[in-house]
């Protein structure tokens, strides 16, 4: 556990040695402040029925920032203490194998959230300046984050399990991304087969349908329970690639 | 005897297609400094990662301080400070962020980890660098950082691989005097291919070669075991096979290799006894009226033994 905390301290003030988390960070906010201009765009017009939280969390940008940011977040991770050896200082420390892995996960994970933190001003904003007859209500809003915060894990999870993978971060990187696209356009599928059967699952794995749910403020129990096993199931994995090297 | 330090039982480590380490046996008694010497490639790395619980033995078993490397790693862990080849470091933390991270990383408590941080600091020559951006150090200043680490939680067993690498003559002198200034304190095992670096600062060396050991003893011991194999060369104006049956004769000589050039012939005479031969070869020369040009014995260095041992040695990555 104090290994935990010192290596959680140590991953999460690491992003911000690096240019690529502000740079992250900036990419971020442009494309979700323009998202959130279009939204007050939308409202100014008083077009009726605008579910005001599907603007934010349920649009392109949402997904285009969400997929984005996971595999960068995540590709340095393990890639690069391999790169550079210090893998081999880290784990010849006392330190245990899911420790590393947990401690370098939350780190991401905490970075994900700060990234996310200046948005709470949009929320801030709408509840002042709705034109709207009642302001936007606090549940859709929480779920909202809740669901972002979910799905955020679930790739964060697939972005570090990559990352395990190799000592290269582009490549890391890249087979992340592909991953993170698999998870999110399984959901697709659903519009696409015609098997009943298939198209449940497609239906219950797909990100987007979930989200949607979230936006609406529902919280359903299954996507709830699927990302965090998909998380689990991830940093299970992950933990099983830094052991490998013990198979050898 | 106390229990010692390390205990290394029959050891093997296999990658896909080559026996890095083959059946290695040894131990190393708490406070000696051994050096561990082969060419490159011998082992010498992949044995030492196993010991620091970074890769698994594919068959057999080492002990550090009593606890097995596999079962009770991190009891491992916490006695063995390591100090891999390339000195791997974090380049963007200052030198004293990282050494503070590392303490914090090893258990040392809040209250000792100022102390200890900055003991190893003055230790290692570092006192004067602590704000400074470890990726902006020399090559020579991070190698001290690498073993400012290896160091700062006050280990029982010290394990540096190739320390003085990429050091220059200075800077090599000073970590040979402070790794000499470990013992008896901590016990210190150290990799390299240079031979001047085991004759300076250890009191064993262990020589390995394609994966086995081929010797283990005091620099000096290996030298005087290997001295009855000493030759002695001398030069003289006489006829060869007469001269060289006569020499063949005197005690003491194992074996007469002869080189003729024009009417002077070189013998290197094998010795087989420890006495000096030169007074009595001197003694033959002047009896059978022989003129003598040259009459030498030469001396083995840790380098002939080196190049004994591992005669044949083929270059493996």
């Amino acid at each position: 556990m104090r290994a935990f905390f010192i290596l959680w301290k140590r991953e999460l003030t690491t992003y911000f040695y690096s240019p690529i988390a502000y740079v992250m960070m900036i990419f971020f906010l442009i494309i979700m402040g323009f998202s959130f201009w279009l939204l007050a765009n939308v409202l100014a017009q008083g077009a009726p029925g605008v579910s005001v939280m599907r603007e934010l969390f349920d649009s392109l940008f949402f997904w285009m920032t969400t997929l984005t940011l996971a595999p960068v977040l995540t590709m340095r991770l393990f890639a690069e203490e391999k790169r550079s050896g210090t893998i081999e200082t880290l784990m010849t420390a006392p330190v245990s194998d899911p420790a590393v892995v947990l401690a370098k996960y939350f780190g991401a994970l905490s970075f994900y959230g700060l990234i996310w933190a200046p948005t709470l001003v949009y929320v801030v904003i709408l509840r002042m300046f709705s034109p709207l007859a009642a302001p936007p209500d606090p549940g859709p809003i929480v779920c909202g984050y809740l669901g972002a915060l979910l799905i955020g894990a679930f790739y964060l999870a697939i972005g570090l399990f990559c990352s395990a993978l190799t000592r290269n971060q582009i490549v890391a990187a890249i087979v992340a991304f592909a991953l993170v696209c698999v998870a999110f356009f399984s959901g697709f599928l659903s519009f696409m087969v015609r098997e009943e059967a298939a198209r449940n699952v497609a239906q219950y794995v797909s990100s987007l349908a979930h989200m949607r749910d979230f936006a609406r403020g529902v919280v359903d129990t299954r996507p709830v329970v699927f990302h965090l096993t998909g998380t689990a199931l991830m940093l299970f994995a992950t933990v099983k690639v830094i052991e490998a090297r013990k198979w050898k | 005897m106390s229990e010692p330090m390390i205990e290394v039982r029959h050891l093997t480590k296999r990658y896909a297609g080559c026996t890095a380490v083959a059946d290695v046996s040894f131990t190393v008694a708490p406070g000696e400094v051994v050096g561990f010497l082969g060419p490159n490639g011998a082992g010498k790395t992949t044995t030492l990662r196993m010991l620091a619980c970074y890769l698994p033995a594919s068959e057999g078993e080492a002990r550090v301080a009593g606890f097995d490397v596999f079962r009770h790693s991190l009891e491992v862990r916490r006695r063995i400070g390591y100090l891999p080849e390339s000195t791997p470091l974090y380049p963007e933390l200052r030198v004293d962020e990282y050494l503070n991270y590392r303490a914090q990383l090893k258990g040392v408590p809040g209250r000792r980890r100022r102390q200890r941080v900055s003991e190893v600091k003055e230790l290692c020559g570092l006192a004067d660098v602590g704000r400074r951006i470890i990726g902006q150090l020399s090559k020579g200043y991070r190698q001290r950082v690498g073993l400012a680490d290896a160091l700062v939680h006050d280990p029982e067993l010290v394990i540096l691989d190739e320390p003085t690498i990429g050091l220059d003559p200075n800077q090599i002198r000073h970590v040979r005097d402070l790794i000499k200034s470990l013992a008896p304190r901590h016990t210190v095992l150290l990799s390299t291919h240079i031979l001047a670096e085991v004759e300076l600062t250890c009191q064993r060396v262990l020589i390995i070669d394609r994966g086995r050991i081929v010797a283990s003893d005091t620099p000096d011991k290996l030298r005087a075991r290997l001295q009855g194999g000493r030759e002695v060369v001398v030069e003289i104006h006489a006829p060869p096979p007469e001269a060289a049956q006569r020499l063949a004769a005197l005690p003491g000589v194992a074996r007469v290799a002869a080189d003729a050039a024009g009417a002077w012939t070189q013998f290197r005479l094998e010795c087989s006894g420890s006495e000096d031969i030169r007074p009595l070869v001197f003694e033959a020369a002047v009896q059978h009226g022989w003129h003598l040009r040259e009459l030498r014995q030469e001396k083995q260095s840790l380098e002939d033994i080196f190049a004994a041992l591992t005669r044949g040695e083929q270059e493996t990555p």
